[in-house]
C-alpha cells in the first residue's frame, strides 16, 4: 500500500485492452480496459455474474483469451510463444476453495513448485515453505495433512504455497468467501500484511470494508464491462454511476 | 479290427526295413509339434499325475522313438486342434481322428492306426431305452464333428429324435447322467473305458462298424513327419508294440478302483496346482499390460486432440463390444492364418486378456482422472507447472486413488476370465479340471475342488490387493 499520487509514474505491472471472453455463444467479458502499477493494490467488486472472477483468470491465463490483450510483467498473454508456465511463476493465484493438494502435506504443498521448475534444491525449498508457513502462522502444521486444517488455516497455506515462487503479483478469488465468519480474520489479516510488503495485488472480494480498508484502487464491475473505478473514498463515497450505487446500497 | 492291423502289419512289414533309413533320416532329431484333444480316454487323457498317455499318445510316442523324432504334445481340444492343424500351430493331429473324404480335402492322412465304431449308451438306471425305436421324441448326444455325430444324425430322422452336439465326451456322459439327453452316441473303445471307469453308462445297442482313426498333417506339409509315422506304425505293428498298446487299453482297462473324495483331491491336486500357477502367471502378465494399454488409452480419451481422442474410442468399443473369447479364438487360430506366422499360445493369451481387460481399463483411468476436482489441475497449472507434470504430480496420484477399488474388481475379473483360455487348450485351472474329470468321470467332485482353488486365490488377491490399497493410498 503506497501512496496515491504516484500512480502514474510506477512502472505499469498488468496492462488489459478491449479484453474479451466467449463461454460459447456467452460473451462474459464485453471489452474490458484496466491496468494495475506495481504495488499498487487493486479490488475488483460487483454483483455475482458480473464477469469479475473470469477477468481475474484471464491475467494468469487460466482462460483463454478470446480477443484483446493482456500483458502481465511485460509478457503478452495472447502472444502464442510465449511460455505461459514461466509467466505464471511470476503471478501468485488463491481461490475461493483452496485447491490444496490432498495427497500431500501442507509443507509439500508449498514446496511443490520451486522443486519441479528446478528453482531449488528439495532442502533449500523446505527451508522456504517453512519461513514461508511461519510467515503465515502455521509452521506447526508441516507434515499435517490439509484434511486436518479448519478453512482458514487451509487458506493461509494457499497463499504460502502461491507466495512460494517469490512472484511479482498476487491474484485472489474470492479468498474469503468459503470461510466460516471467525476465520475470515485470520486470512485478511496476511493478505494485509501482504499488502504492507508492497506487493501488486488484484482482489476479487465482497468484503466492501476490507476493499475500503486495503485497496489503492477499486473497479466495480458490472455484465461483464468495468462500470466505474477511482479510488476506496471517491466509489464508496461518491459513486457516479446508478449501477454502482444500486450495487453498494444492497451490500453495504 | 485284429484282423486288419495282423494285416496291415504284415504288409508294412515287409516294406519298412528298406524304406526306415531314408525316411527317418528326414525327421531324425526334429521336433514336432502335434495337437490332440484334451481327454478322449481311452485314446488320450491325463493319468493321475497329470501326464497325457492313451492309445494315440503311446502309439505316437513309441513312432517317435523308433524314428528318432521328438514331439511336443499340445492338448488343444478336438475342434481346436484342427483348427491349430489349419493354420500351421501345430505340425500333426492325433486325436482319434476318422478319415473322412471332407477331412482329406484339407489334411493329408497317415495309413489308418485304429478301426473304430460307434455305439449307444444310455445312463445305467435307464431301463427305458432299449435300442433306437425308444428314443422316439427324445433328445441324445454326441461330439461335434466326430463320427458318432454323424451316425446319430443320419438315424434322427428315421427314429424321430434330436442330437445335442458337445465337445467332450465327459460333458456328453453328463448330459446323459442328468437326464437332459436320453443316450449318448460315443466311439465305442471310448465308451467301453468310460464303463469300465464307472460313468454311470451301459451300453444297450451293438456298435456299429465305422470309419478308421489316421494322423493327419496339413494339406501338403510335412510328407517327412507322415511317412515317418506311417513307416513306424508299420514296423510297431510288425513287432507287437501295437498290440500291447491297444489291448492294454481296451482288452483289460485298468479297472476302476473306486476312490475316495480325499484320494480324488491328492490326486489331481499336482496338476491342478500347475493349473493355479498359469492361471496366476497369465492374469499377473496381462494385468501389466492391461495396465499400460489402459492408461495410455485412457490419456488418449481425455486429449484435446480429436483424433487421439476417436482412435481411443474406437479401441474400447471394438474391445468392450465383442466377446473375449471370440479374441481369443482370432489371435490363436485367425490371424495367423491370416499371416501365415504362427502364434505362441502365451503370447495369445495375453493379448487377448490384455486388449479387453485395457478397454476397461482405459474407462477406469478416465473415469478417475475426470472425478478429480477441476481446481487441483487449474491450483497446479497457477503454480507454473505444464499439463504433463501437473498430471504426473497432483492428478494422477489422486485419481490412482479413487481408481483402486475398480482396478482391484477388473483384475480379479481377469483372474476368472483366464477361464476362458481352456477354449483353446492354454492349460490354466480350469482346463486341468476338465482334464481330469474327462479320464476319471468323476465331474461334480472334481469341479467342486477347481471352484474352491478359484476362490481362495480370488479371496487371497482380494486381501492382498486391499492391503496394498490401504498401504499405499493412505
Amino acid at each position: 500500500m503506497s501512496t496515491s499520487t504516484t500512480d502514474t509514474a510506477r512502472k505499469p505491472m498488468i496492462e488489459v485492452e478491449g479484453l474479451r471472453k466467449s463461454f460459447g455463444s456467452n460473451e462474459v467479458l464485453q471489452g474490458i480496459d484496466a491496468q494495475v502499477a506495481e504495488g499498487e493494490v487493486v479490488c475488483v467488486i460487483g454483483p455475482s455474474g458480473s464477469g469479475k472472477s473470469t477477468f481475474l483468470r484471464c491475467l494468469n491465463k487460466l482462460e483463454d483469451i478470446s480477443g484483446g490483450t493482456v500483458v502481465v510483467d511485460g509478457f503478452d498473454l495472447t502472444d502464442p510463444k510465449v511460455d505461459i508456465n514461466e509467466v505464471r511463476r511470476h503471478i501468485g493465484m488463491v481461490f475461493q476453495h483452496f485447491n490444496l493438494f490432498p495427497h500431500m502435506t501442507v509443507v509439500e504443498n508449498v514446496m511443490l513448485a520451486p522443486v519441479e521448475s528446478k528453482k531449488a534444491s528439495k532442502s533449500e525449498a523446505r527451508q522456504k515453505a517453512i519461513e514461508l508457513l511461519t510467515r503465515v502462522g502455521l509452521a506447526e502444521k508441516a507434515d499435517a495433512r490439509p484434511a486436518a486444517l479448519s478453512g482458514g488455516q487451509k487458506q493461509r497455506v494457499a497463499i504460502a504455497r502461491a507466495l512460494a515462487m517469490n512472484p511479482q503479483i498476487m491474484l485472489f478469488d474470492e479468498a474469503t468467501s468459503a470461510l466460516d465468519p471467525e476465520m475470515v480474520g485470520e486470512v485478511l489479516q496476511v493478505i494485509r500484511d501482504l499488502a504492507q510488503t508492497g506487493m501488486t495485488l488484484v482482489l476479487v472480494t465482497h468484503e466492501m470494508g476490507f476493499a475500503r480498508e486495503v485497496g489503492d484502487r477499486v473497479i466495480f464491475m458490472a455484465d461483464g464491462v468495468v462500470c466505474e473505478q477511482g479510488t476506496p473514498e471517491e466509489l464508496f463515497g461518491n459513486p457516479q454511476q446508478e449501477r454502482t450505487k444500486e450495487f453498494l446500497s444492497k451490500v453495504l | 479290427m485284429a484282423v486288419a492291423a495282423l494285416l496291415f502289419g504284415a504288409s508294412g512289414a515287409a516294406a519298412d526295413t528298406s524304406s526306415s533309413s531314408s525316411s527317418s533320416s528326414a525327421v531324425e532329431g526334429k521336433t514336432f509339434v502335434i495337437g490332440t484333444d484334451t481327454t478322449f480316454a481311452p485314446f488320450e487323457f491325463r493319468d493321475s499325475s497329470g501326464e497325457l498317455t492313451g492309445i494315440d499318445m503311446d502309439i505316437l510316442r513309441a513312432i517317435a522313438k523308433d524314428q528318432g523324432f521328438k514331439v511336443e504334445i499340445r492338448s488343444l481340444g478336438f475342434n481346436a486342434a484342427l483348427q491349430a492343424l489349419t493354420s500351421d500351430q501345430v505340425d500333426g493331429v492325433i486325436a482319434g481322428m476318422s478319415i473322412t473324404d471332407e477331412r482329406k480335402q484339407v489334411y493329408d492322412f497317415s495309413e489308418p492306426y485304429f478301426e473304430s465304431g460307434v455305439q449307444m449308451a444310455v445312463a445305467k438306471n435307464n431301463d427305458d431305452i432299449k435300442g433306437y425305436e425308444d428314443l422316439k421324441g427324445k433328445t441324445v448326444t454326441a461330439k461335434t464333428g466326430a463320427e458318432g455325430e454323424t451316425f446319430a444324425k443320419s438315424i434322427a430322422k428315421k427314429y424321430d429324435f434330436t442330437v445335442k452336439s458337445l465337445d467332450q465326451s465327459a460333458s456328453m456322459y453328463e448330459l446323459v447322467k442328468s437326464g437332459n439327453a436320453v443316450a449318448v452316441f460315443d466311439d465305442y473303445p471310448v465308451l467301453a473305458y468310460g464303463i469300465a471307469q464307472n460313468n454311470g453308462l451301459k451300453t444297450v445297442t451293438d456298435k456299429v462298424p465305422g470309419g478308421s482313426y489316421g494322423f493327419a498333417v496339413n494339406k501338403g506339409k510335412n510328407a517327412d513327419l507322415l511317412a515317418a509315422f506311417n513307416d513306424g506304425l508299420a514296423k510297431i505293428k510288425a513287432n507287437g508294440d501295437y498290440d500291447k498298446i491297444v489291448d492294454g487299453y481296451l482288452a483289460d482297462p485298468t479297472a476302476a478302483q473306486p476312490t475316495t473324495f480325499w484320494e480324488l483331491l491328492g490326486n489331481s491336486l499336482p496338476a491342478l496346482l500347475k493349473g493355479l500357477k498359469n492361471t496366476l502367471l497369465v492374469t499377473g502378465i496381462s494385468f501389466v499390460v492391461a495396465m499400460v494399454i489402459g492408461l495410455a488409452a485412457g490419456f488418449m480419451k481425455i486429449a484435446r486432440n480429436i483424433v487421439v481422442r476417436g482412435i481411443s474410442t474406437t479401441f474400447v468399443n471394438i474391445f468392450r463390444g465383442t466377446p473375449l473369447l471370440l479374441w481369443a479364438f482370432m489371435f490363436y487360430f485367425g490371424i495367423p492364418q491370416l499371416t501365415g506366422l504362427p502364434i505362441n499360445i502365451w503370447v495369445a493369451a495375453v493379448l487377448t486378456l490384455s486388449l479387453n481387460s485395457g478397454a476397461y481399463v482405459a474407462e477406469i483411468v478416465r473415469g478417475g482422472i475426470q472425478s478429480v476436482d477441476p481446481g487441483q489441475m487449474e491450483a497446479s497449472r497457477s503454480l507454473g507447472l505444464g499439463y504433463g507434470k501437473s498430471m504426473q504430480k497432483v492428478v494422477v496420484p489422486q485419481a490412482f486413488k479413487i481408481m483402486t477399488p475398480s482396478l482391484i474388481n477388473q483384475l480379479i475379473i481377469m483372474l476368472k476370465d483366464s477361464s476362458l483360455l481352456l477354449a483353446i487348450g492354454f492349460a490354466e485351472l480350469l482346463y486341468q479340471g476338465q482334464q481330469i474329470y474327462a479320464a476319471n468321470f468323476r465331474v461334480t467332485e472334481t469341479l467342486l475342488i477347481v471352484g474352491v482353488i478359484y476362490f481362495v486365490a480370488v479371496m487371497l488377491l482380494t486381501k492382498l490387493a486391499n492391503f496394498a490399497d490401504r498401504r499405499f493410498n493412505k
